[in-house]
């Protein structure tokens, strides 16, 4: 009953920071420089010619009346249409978002996995060369300038030895093939994964080993891992069962919330491989002053955020016993 | 299990994963190869839309430049206009002030004809909706008619030079693709905006290619148009084909990733302009070539005249003397450029005057800093310390003072930034330590290319900056319009403020002299007006630089703007075997 009368309320908070933030981004790219039409236009318009998009596009309205349009049309499940793709911003949306979560996801969940599974090693191995290593291969992975690394990675392993595509979610010339079977097609996007997963994995990979290393440490000192000791149990079991557990808390919330964000994508990872992703598309909505894209592509990032922190939150009593709402 | 048994699996196992890996590969690159005739083309991004009445993208336009048709096209060589779908030059006729002109027996992709009802239409489309980029050309029609289905007469209001080349190289569009949705498009509120949002993605026209695949953020395949007017015909003194069986267009996020494509040989082209640091490493590469052409660009700084100190021309003439634009092309454009002396590119030779005033063209840069020194002398400035010692030694000035004795006031000089355009950011810093050199408090400051231009355009807040038009109309009228007072108003294109009558009165009197020659030295008098009076100092006209591969295809067609052209499509041919 209590953990309902909990979710209940975060709803409601979530439902008003949702609403502020909906409002703070309509604020922000109106107060913005830039010309929202500055990008589209031809050298050769007429401002006549401008001043017609202007009010084809909305933008003629006094700024209230720009707001009211919004909300109402936010509540009846209208985004808009993009100002440069001349589509409902939901479309455009629905087919990015797709590539977003398969790369950046999948490269979050192994990248956490691995970060927790090397980070409780390196903790309970402290002092010792290989806790050594891992920390500063993890520091190393931690500091990488991804479009660099990401640049580095094509070269190498995309054009020198060309085990990989050098970018691109699909090979053109195989899916332009009609004998191309759906087997063919499926594997090909795997390919075509790899070398972006790969960045992503030794980027993000780095953060959770330290993460998860640093709260074990803490985790090692309690009384309760002594008396699990004193009890005889076997160091697997205090290291895994009582210690890792414990210790997975902070980085729950992180992984959490970095599942989050990831639907964010990566503007300079997708720019990179061309993968054709929101990251990218949100980087060019806003420096386009595309208001519809923008707003829609960070309403989504915000709603997912609150979610996932009302999901962290109700997972940290199921994880944490003494936790209780 | 033992440590043995242990051992054997992991060596199976990871035998098996290579073994997995090869039949991967194998897989995927058997369903890969690339028909011998098939043009793989890299664009830097994808198009943003295939609805030609809201392209207004770089990459949207290339792509529908391949399927919508123009009545008239410029010739690749001598850029002159010459009938594209019209078949024949128009015939004027003086008293009527109408252009007689009988078009080509073209078809569009579906096999139906092109006839003069779908010029009307184009026409009246344009005009209902307003289309931007057309709508302001073609409002010097009176009206059109059509005698027969191979001919259109249009009627102008008023004699009009411009008629031929800004309206008549629009693109034509079908009756038949677009009727529908025009008359659902009237009955919305936004009716612009609806036609503009209609998606489309297979474009129907009379060119060369047909869109036959698009997938988003992938590629687009075009296949060759059966119907294309051009096929077998000498047009613009090329024998047209397309000789290849498509285009394949892929996308690539940065230049890094294309160039490596292209020596991969993942590509055929990347049309796009390179930096010219990519063409050393592009030159050692077998099978690749590199073509640098003009273009038809105009980068220039620009004064607001509307304010103080910027409203005194010798103060805009001696700093067009200080500036060193010989090294800008040395330097900053690695010699890939041209020195811009006036507003009309030199490549537009039939336009352009080359008797303007060349501001310190040859000087060092202390003679150049002598001669600004002297003319600002003359005219009233003052330093705290002078550029010019009583030794006659150049040295660092300090604090220029206006002729009314106060100092100068730090003033910014605009520019994209780098990551835009570091050709032009790098310009800006420059230029702002040669006018330091010589007293002047300059800063030259990068700013986001949207909010440059509402600064710029929209507000008219500002001291200096560096623009440039990339792709210029071949017609000069834009010398007009940059520089016509009725255009020095918010979102105007005179954003520097600048007002002559007499340079007015020609703008209006070369618009309607219909003879060229005539119409020449009106322009030519524009731009010495403009010269003398500086309020844009021309900079530099850069050369595009592309790449080819030249195993698989020959043929490209260098013109102004570049081998990426309608032109190339239709001419070039895989090479045999």
């Amino acid at each position: 009953m209590e953990i309902r009368k909990f979710i209940l309320r975060r709803l409601v908070e979530i439902a008003i920071i949702f609403f502020v933030i909906m409002t703070i981004l309509f604020v922000l790219f109106r107060i913005a420089p830039g010309d929202p039409v500055a990008r589209m236009v031809d050298p050769m318009w007429t401002p006549e010619e401008v001043e017609h998009v202007m009010s084809q596009l909305g933008l003629d309205q006094p700024i209230w009346t720009q707001y009211l349009y919004y909300v109402k049309n936010f509540f009846t499940g209208n985004f808009g249409v993009s100002f440069h793709y001349g589509e409902p911003v939901e479309n455009i949306i629905w087919n990015r978002l797709p590539n977003t979560i398969l790369l950046f996801t999948t490269s979050t969940i192994l990248a956490a996995l691995a970060g927790v599974f090397f980070g409780k090693i390196a903790a309970w191995r402290k002092g010792r060369k290989s806790d050594t290593w891992m920390t500063i291969s993890a520091l190393v992975c931690h500091t990488l300038f991804v479009p660099w690394f990401a640049l580095m990675l094509v070269w190498i392993l995309g054009y020198k030895v060309g085990w990989f595509p050098l970018n691109g979610i699909i090979s053109p010339e195989v899916w332009v093939n009609e004998n191309t079977n759906f087997l063919v097609k499926a594997l090909d996007v795997i390919h075509h994964m790899l070398l972006p997963l790969m960045t992503l994995f030794v980027v993000q990979v780095g953060s959770y080993l330290l993460l998860m290393r640093s709260s074990m440490l803490g985790t090692l000192k309690e009384d309760y891992i002594v008396t699990a000791r004193a009890k005889g149990l076997t160091e697997k079991v205090v290291r895994n069962h009582h210690a890792a557990r414990n210790a997975a808390l902070p980085v729950i919330t992180s992984i959490g919330l970095s599942l989050a964000f990831s639907i964010n994508g990566g503007a300079l990872t997708e720019t990179v491989f061309t993968w054709p992703g929101i990251g990218k598309e949100l980087v060019f909505a806003v420096g386009n002053n595309d208001y519809p894209l923008a707003q829609a592509c960070f309403l989504l990032i915000a709603g997912v955020v609150l979610t996932a922190n009302l999901i962290v939150d109700v997972l940290y009593a199921y994880l944490d016993p003494r936790i209780r709402y | 299990m033992s440590r043995l048994q242990v051992k054997r699996r992991t060596v199976a196992g990871w035998m098996g994963l290579l073994v997995g890996a090869l039949l991967f590969s194998a897989l995927i690159s058997c369903h890969g190869d690339v028909p011998q005739r098939l043009l793989r083309v890299g664009l830097s991004e994808e198009p943003r839309t295939l609805n030609i009445w809201l392209a207004s993208d770089a990459n949207s336009r290339k792509i529908l430049a391949q399927v919508y048709q123009p009545l008239y096209t410029r010739h690749p060589e001598t850029l002159k206009l010459i009938p594209w779908l019209a078949a024949q030059d128009p015939v004027y006729d003086e008293e009527n002030i109408s252009y007689t002109i009988k078009l080509r027996h073209a078809k569009w992709a579906d096999g139906s004809d092109f006839t003069a009802d779908d010029v009307v239409f184009t026409g009246k489309i344009i005009e209902a909706f307003k289309i931007p980029r057309y709508s302001s050309k073609w409002r010097a029609i009176k009206k059109i008619e059509t005698p027969d289905d191979h001919t259109v007469i249009f009627y102008l209001k008023k004699p009009t030079a411009v008629f031929l080349s800004r309206a008549l190289t629009a693109p034509m569009v079908s009756r038949k693709e677009w009727e529908t949705v025009a008359q659902e498009a009237k009955k919305q509120e936004k009716p612009l905006r609806s036609l503009q949002n209609y998606e489309i993605s297979n474009p129907m026209g009379t060119g060369p290619f047909v869109v036959k695949d698009y997938k988003g953020g992938a590629y687009l395949h075009m296949v060759k148009n059966p119907h294309f007017f051009g096929s077998g015909n000498t047009i613009g003194g090329h024998l047209l084909g397309p000789y290849i069986d498509g285009i394949l267009f892929k996308f690539y996020g940065t230049s890094d990733v294309a160039v490596l494509a292209l020596k991969k040989g993942n590509i055929d082209m990347f049309w796009w302009g390179l930096q010219p640091g990519y063409l050393d490493d592009l030159q050692k590469t077998t099978d690749v070539q590199v073509f640098h052409n003009q273009k038809s660009a105009l980068y220039y700084m620009g004064f607001n005249l509307r304010k103080p100190p910027f409203d005194d021309v010798v103060l805009r003439q001696a700093i067009a003397t200080i500036i060193d634009k010989e090294f800008i092309i040395s330097r900053i454009l690695q010699g890939y450029g041209t020195v811009l002396h006036s507003v009309v590119p030199p490549g537009n030779t039939f336009w352009h005057n080359p008797q303007v005033p060349h501001y310190g063209d040859g000087l060092s840069h202390d003679q150049r800093l002598k001669l600004a020194y002297d003319m600002l002398k003359a005219a009233g400035y003052s330093w705290a310390e002078p550029p010019v010692d009583a030794n006659d030694k150049v040295v660092k000035g300090r604090e220029l003072r206006l002729p009314n004795g106060e100092p100068m006031q730090r003033f910014t000089i605009l520019t994209p930034p780098a990551d835009y355009d570091p050709r032009r950011a790098f310009a800006g810093l420059m230029i702002q330590e040669w006018l330091r050199d010589m007293g002047m408090p300059a800063f030259a400051r990068p700013m986001a290319f949207s909010a440059l231009l509402q600064q710029v355009k929209g507000k008219r807040d500002f001291d200096a900056f560096i623009l440039g038009y990339g792709k210029l109309n071949l017609d000069p009228d834009y010398v007009g319009t940059f520089f016509y007072s009725k255009q020095d108003k918010e979102r105007g294109w005179n954003m520097s403020g600048y007002r002559n009558k007499a340079f007015d009165k020609l703008r209006n009197k070369q618009r309607g002299e219909m003879d060229q020659d005539k119409r020449k030295e009106l322009l030519w008098e524009m731009q010495r007006i403009l010269l003398e009076d500086v309020p844009y100092i021309p900079l530099y006209n850069p050369n595009v630089l592309e790449a080819a591969r030249m195993d698989r295809f020959s043929g490209w067609v260098e013109k102004v703007g570049g081998i990426g052209n309608i032109w190339s499509y239709c001419v070039v041919r895989p090479l045999e075997g």
